[in-house]
């Protein structure tokens, strides 16, 4: 037997030679093939091992469908399992090989299974081990779950690399008129009439060159109407896409499309991404995404040797390679005459089998005198050969079954079981494909949301009817865009379903009663005929059940090769047609589409975007050491020399404390809020009173949900009678915003008010400590403003610093100290911190991070995202006296019910170990004193060791709150550190209590 | 007066960086932004508008989705009640009319030129910028990595406004989906 490369015709340039690796062995072909195509033109017979029971395997088609010729490519961190052979263009240097197999797939130690293959049936695994008895037996699948891994290794598909991916990928978004999908006769024809009226068209192909079926027949005359077609869409301004498949249709002419950009290249430019994932929104789709041929099920069907009729063809015709030179045809309809006859025209001797009892005589007249032998009323019964088929068993139909008669010697048998029109991309929008009984195949060719199919994807087998449907179908999407109207416009006709010479003949499995056969429906999961009856033995019934069992059709090639089968055996098996069984949904991807392509560029740094604070450089330059807070980066902690961060942050609270210290509060929400009714909205979505805030005064503001729950905190500034400045939570500050723009979009239309979020306009710096009013009063022009007189706790000023940089200040603190924050705008942000940071340090001040600013604000038991984690009232927060009781607001109504008023709700409290030289952390669930179960009766949310008590503290909830707890110890258990510590729960307000320290 | 700083100062190189051939691309950092808000009532947008227009000079108030440019600034309508001015100071409305906004800080402005200015944008934004759909003087609200993000095509570029925290990352993003385009950095 052998398979042998033409010394001509064929797309391929045999003037060039293309070197690459198979299995480790030195290999060769031409520009214009496949890995595929380049080893079969090298008589390669096993490129692959099946995935249950190891039988070699070898190519099995030309397409997406393939199902034997699975490889890896590439090596080291670029390796890539399951790749189609069929698919993958050579390229200089290419490194492939063959997976599930060792040593490797010739000669294959893991193919015993294949010996014990009876046993390995549908559920095997599941059955034999799961519960195993009699040791699990009732009790569970604990052995199961150890043993899985095992099995798992043994069965499977290629391995993926472990290093990260070196490629780099991107998204991109298409919008057109009209999608075609498919660039065959049909395609390409669609493509051209909405071109012709005018339409913006996107033309995607899957394969490297334009042309579909077109590619793989015979003759100038179709080259010549290809390439005119071609020459013709360039014309009319089509963007063609090629490499690129849409594998996804979604809702409003959305469609997925990944664009195949470098793996092709032997060296790429390195700024071209590996694969682009496209989202393209069409107003029209016309789908000419063509047919698979199906096989048919018989014994042996899936030895290296047998492939589908139209992929003979095709080797022959497009990549020049004879794959055979003894050759059975076997087929239950018209199409793979033309196989037939194109195989024998270069030279192979051909036996062409059809199930059809009666050839009519056009085909006979096609075939002629050429010397092929045509056996009627014949069909494949049992193939022979391991490794590469050499003869063929022949069936002979007789009354309601088949006979075996005789043997037919070849070392290539061609199968054609029918053509399935690709129906996958408008099943993805869930419509179901109907079962055309005549031609045996699914169609599903009722428009749907503007999407419309043509050629064989519509069910149409001849080329010159696939032309017409095309330009029918893109005449169509014109008239329905409001083109091609009036007369003369949108005048074909779109051709019936079908085409075929005679009727195709059921056939979809070849069998003796009685006689045992291991016949592949599902190559690539290795599901055979015997699967699917055994699952009908076993009560399944509906075919997603069946799938699901079987695991039919859930391989990488989504059902494309089997699913038609399988459903037919379903039928027969339970005595109904195939429509009345079903058919299953196929479901996007239409083929695999990497991770990478997915994530894009969203990646490393940028899995999500950074958000900077303009300080951002200043503080890194001044030895900051960055956290997350949300997509921010802010300052942690400021570690001088040798510091650790708990040194560093208690340095920074202690300076604090005793002197001055700046933090950047930038990344604080800052809504500007104006209009005639800004009052009145404020008034409405704060539970404390603002109908009277005075203009040059800030005021501290808690809103509520709907539901009563508290949302943020945060003070609001009045900057004049209808101008206000608010400002929120780091975590809650894009909430907040969305919130107040739904509040008056739909409750409160009527009020005059606009809110904007300025938060990027301003940067804030807080100046904190006993000396913050001498570090402020350096830096403003105007040195009297500071005054205390001027400027008290709570007043807001706006003024400008220096340098005349505007400057809105206000005096409020978190800390506990007096302090201020003052904001100007970014740009400036640099020049702000390049003034206070000299001043601070002339009263040895410091910078403080965002640990420090945790260390203030919990010894002040101030709240922030993490106790206000929406599970939390106003009165939780013990902040109950800041809801209004004369003004309705938002939650105020809610805030009442009666599981929002018990008494012994969890309530803000500070917690103390009892031994003080003790610490615990955060996310510590309090507990009655040794009775540490279930939730407990609290929680912790923030500790920090802290400096002016001398040791550490938690700040957190306590069913009832601290009175509740007066003299009584709880304990503090983290059971996922094993670690328990006795505490003492006190009030929240755990430093300066009285709060004398913030008014200076 | 002190220096304004760029949210991408220090972060970008001037000159030639990418794939060989043509220069696709052009994308520059435009520095000290003017830019102020301007929102109306229902009942007062006729009159603010009017107003804006004269004040840039144009005849025309710019309608939602679009531009006015005249010969002392630019209006976009960037929501149904506010529009952004450019390279104009802030007109002076009562509060019954409207209020006006300093936004010049809170965006970078960065400029998008070339061939392949579209085929760029359209690697990370959602919007149909085909010629037909997105003309000359056409704005929009939309996102890139996540970030909202405006977009307008002025006279001679596409010019896109990013929020001045997200400006270094949308940048990073946006040079590296151009190195394949050939890009200079001017």
């Amino acid at each position: 037997m052998s398979a042998k490369r033409l010394s001509e015709g064929g797309r391929i340039d045999r003037s060039k030679r293309i070197r690459f690796q198979w299995d480790g062995r030195a290999m060769s072909g031409h520009p214009g093939d496949t890995v595929a195509s380049a080893l079969l033109a090298s008589n390669e017979k096993v490129l692959g091992r099946s995935f249950k029971y190891h039988r070699p395997r070898g190519i099995m088609s030309c397409g997406v469908e393939e199902s034997g010729a699975i490889i890896t490519v590439g090596e080291g961190a670029k390796r890539d399992p399951n790749v189609k052979a069929t698919m993958q263009e050579l390229y200089d240097g290419l490194v492939a090989s063959g997976q599930n197999a060792w040593p490797n797939v010739r000669t294959d130690v893991g193919s015993v299974n294949s010996l014990i293959s009876q046993f390995l049936s549908a559920g095997f695994y599941y059955k034999t081990f799961m519960g195993l008895p009699p040791f699990e037996t009732g009790k569970g699948t604990g052995i199961w779950m150890w043993y899985e891994k095992f099995i798992r290794k043994a069965a499977g598909m290629g391995r993926a690399s472990r290093e990260p991916d070196p490629d780099q990928y991107e998204h991109g978004h298409l919008f057109c008129d009209v999608l075609v999908v498919g660039s065959g006769p049909a395609g390409m024809s669609a493509a051209l009439a909405a071109a012709e009226y005018g339409l913006d068209v996107i033309l995607v192909e899957q394969d490297n060159e334009l042309g579909g079926d077109l590619l793989g027949q015979k003759g100038s005359d179709i080259e010549l109407r290809r390439t005119e077609l071609v020459g013709a869409l360039e014309n009319a301004g089509v963007r063609i896409m090629t490499r690129t498949t849409a594998f996804g249709l979604y809702d409003y002419g959305t469609a997925g499309l990944l664009e195949n950009v470098t793996d092709h290249l032997a060296s790429p430019d390195p700024h071209l991404p590996r694969h682009r994932f496209w989202t393209l929104r069409a107003r029209r789709t016309i789908l000419a995404t063509g047919g698979i041929e199906r096989q048919i099920a018989f014994d042996n069907n899936d030895r290296p040797g047998i492939m589908n009729a139209s992929a003979g063809r095709i080797y022959l015709n497009r990549y020049g390679v004879l794959a055979g030179e003894q050759v059975v045809v076997a087929t239950n309809n018209d199409s793979a005459y033309r196989c037939a006859m194109d195989l024998s025209d270069a030279g192979a001797e051909v036996t062409l089998l059809d199930a059809r009892a009666k050839i009519p005589g056009r085909l006979l007249e096609l075939i002629g005198d050429r010397g092929i032998t045509l056996m009627t009323n014949s069909a494949p019964l049992s193939a022979k050969g391991l490794n590469g088929v050499n003869s063929l068993e022949i069936a002979g139909g007789k009354a309601g079954g088949w006979r075996s008669k005789g043997k037919e010697v070849c070392d290539l048998l061609l199968v054609s079981g029918g053509w399935s029109p690709v129906v996958n991309l408008i099943s993805h929008r869930g419509v179901r494909p109907v079962w055309n009984a005549e031609n045996c195949c699914f169609i599903a060719n009722e428009p749907h949301e503007g999407i419309c199919m043509a050629g064989t994807a519509a069910g149409i087998w001849n080329t010159a009817d696939c032309e017409d449907s095309g330009t029918a179908a893109g005449e169509a999407a014109a008239k329905a865009l409001g083109k091609a109207t009036g007369s003369g416009g949108a005048s074909t006709s779109m051709p019936a379903v079908g085409g075929w010479d005679m009727p195709i003949k059921p056939l979809y499995e070849v069998r003796i009663d009685g006689r045992k056969s291991k016949a592949l429906v599902d190559p690539q999961h290795d599901v055979t005929t015997e699967d699917i009856r055994l699952a009908h033995r076993e009560g399944y019934v509906s075919v997603e059940h069946l799938k699901r069992y079987t695991t039919l059709g859930m391989s990488t090639d989504g059902g494309k090769m089997g699913n038609i089968i399988g459903l037919a055996l379903m039928a027969e098996a339970l005595g109904k047609e195939i429509p009345e069984v079903g058919t299953t949904t196929f479901r996007p991807p239409y083929t695999p589409v990497s991770i990478g392509a997915l994530r894009g560029r969203s990646v490393d740094e940028h899995f999500r975007p950074l958000r900077r604070t303009p300080m951002h450089d200043w503080n890194l330059a001044h030895g900051a050491t960055m956290t997350m807070a949300g997509l921010w980066h802010r300052p942690w902690y400021f570690a001088r020399q040798g510091e650790t961060i708990t040194e560093a942050y208690i340095r920074e609270t202690e300076t604090t404390r005793k002197t001055v210290g700046l933090c950047d509060v930038t990344s604080l929400g800052k809504i500007a809020i104006q209009g005639p009714d800004a009052t009145e909205f404020l008034n409405r979505i704060y539970t404390n009173p603002f109908a009277k805030l005075p203009i040059g005064k800030a005021r501290y503001g808690i809103m509520l949900r709907d539901d009563g729950f508290v949302m943020d905190d945060g003070t609001t500034w009045r900057l004049s009678e209808t101008d206000y400045f608010m400002t929120t939570t780091t975590a809650h500050a894009g909430k907040v915003m969305v919130w107040l723009e739904e509040l008056l979009q739909t409750r409160w239309a009527d009020l005059r008010v606009h809110v904007t979020s300025v938060s990027e306009q301003w940067a804030g710096c807080a100046v904190a400590g006993p000396e913050s009013r001498t570090v402020l009063k350096n830096c403003v022009n105007d040195p009297s403003v500071m005054e205390d007189s001027a400027f008290p706790f709570m007043g807001v000023i706006e003024t400008s610093l220096k340098g005349d940089i505007p400057c809105r200040i206000a005096r409020i603190s978190f800390s506990g100290e007096m302090a201020y924050e003052a904001y100007v705008p970014s740009d400036y942000a640099h020049a702000l911190m390049e003034m206070l940071h000299p001043e601070a340090v002339a009263v040895d001040g410091c910078l403080y991070g965002l640990e420090a600013l945790g260390a203030l604000r919990i010894e002040k038991g101030h709240v922030t995202g993490a106790e206000l984690d929406g599970r939390v009232t106003i009165e939780d927060a013990g902040l109950g006296k800041m809801a209004s009781q004369n003004k309705s607001y938002i939650g105020s109504a809610l805030r009442r019910r009666p599981d929002m008023t018990r008494e012994d709700r969890p309530k803000l409290v500070g917690i103390f170990p009892v031994n003080r030289s003790e610490k615990f952390n955060a996310g510590t669930i309090l507990c009655k004193k040794g009775e540490v179960s279930g939730l407990g009766e609290g929680w912790i949310t923030g500790v920090t060791h802290s400096p002016a008590l001398g040791h550490w503290i938690g700040i957190g909830f306590i069913s009832g709150g601290h009175e509740a707890w007066s003299g009584k110890t709880a304990t503090a258990a983290d059971p996922v550190r094993s670690k328990e510590v006795q505490v003492e729960i006190v009030s929240p307000h755990m430093y300066d209590p009285s709060g004398e320290r913030m008014y200076g | 007066m002190a220096k304004r700083v760029s949210a991408l100062d220090g972060h970008f190189e001037l000159g030639r960086f990418g794939s060989d051939g043509a220069t696709g691309v052009t994308l520059s950092v435009v520095k000290d932004l003017q830019l102020i808000q301007v929102a109306a009532w229902p009942d007062s947008m006729d009159e603010v508008g009017q107003m804006l227009a004269e004040q840039v000079g144009a005849n025309t108030i710019a309608s939602p989705g679009k531009s006015i440019s005249g010969s002392t600034g630019s209006m976009l309508r960037v929501e149904p009640f506010k529009w952004w001015l450019l390279g104009s100071d802030a007109p002076d409305l009562s509060a019954e009319q409207g209020a006006t906004l300093d936004l010049s800080h809170s965006r970078t402005r960065v400029r998008v030129v070339g061939d392949e200015a579209v085929a760029l944008l359209n690697r990370l934004l959602p919007l149909d910028l085909r010629e037909s759909q997105f003309p000359e003087g056409s704005v929009a609200s939309s996102a890139i990595h996540h970030v909202g993000v405006t977009l307008w095509r002025s006279e001679q570029s596409y010019e896109l406004f990013i929020p001045r925290g997200f400006a270094v990352s949308v940048w990073e993003v946006l040079f590296e989906s151009a190195l394949q385009f050939g890009v200079e950095v001017a």
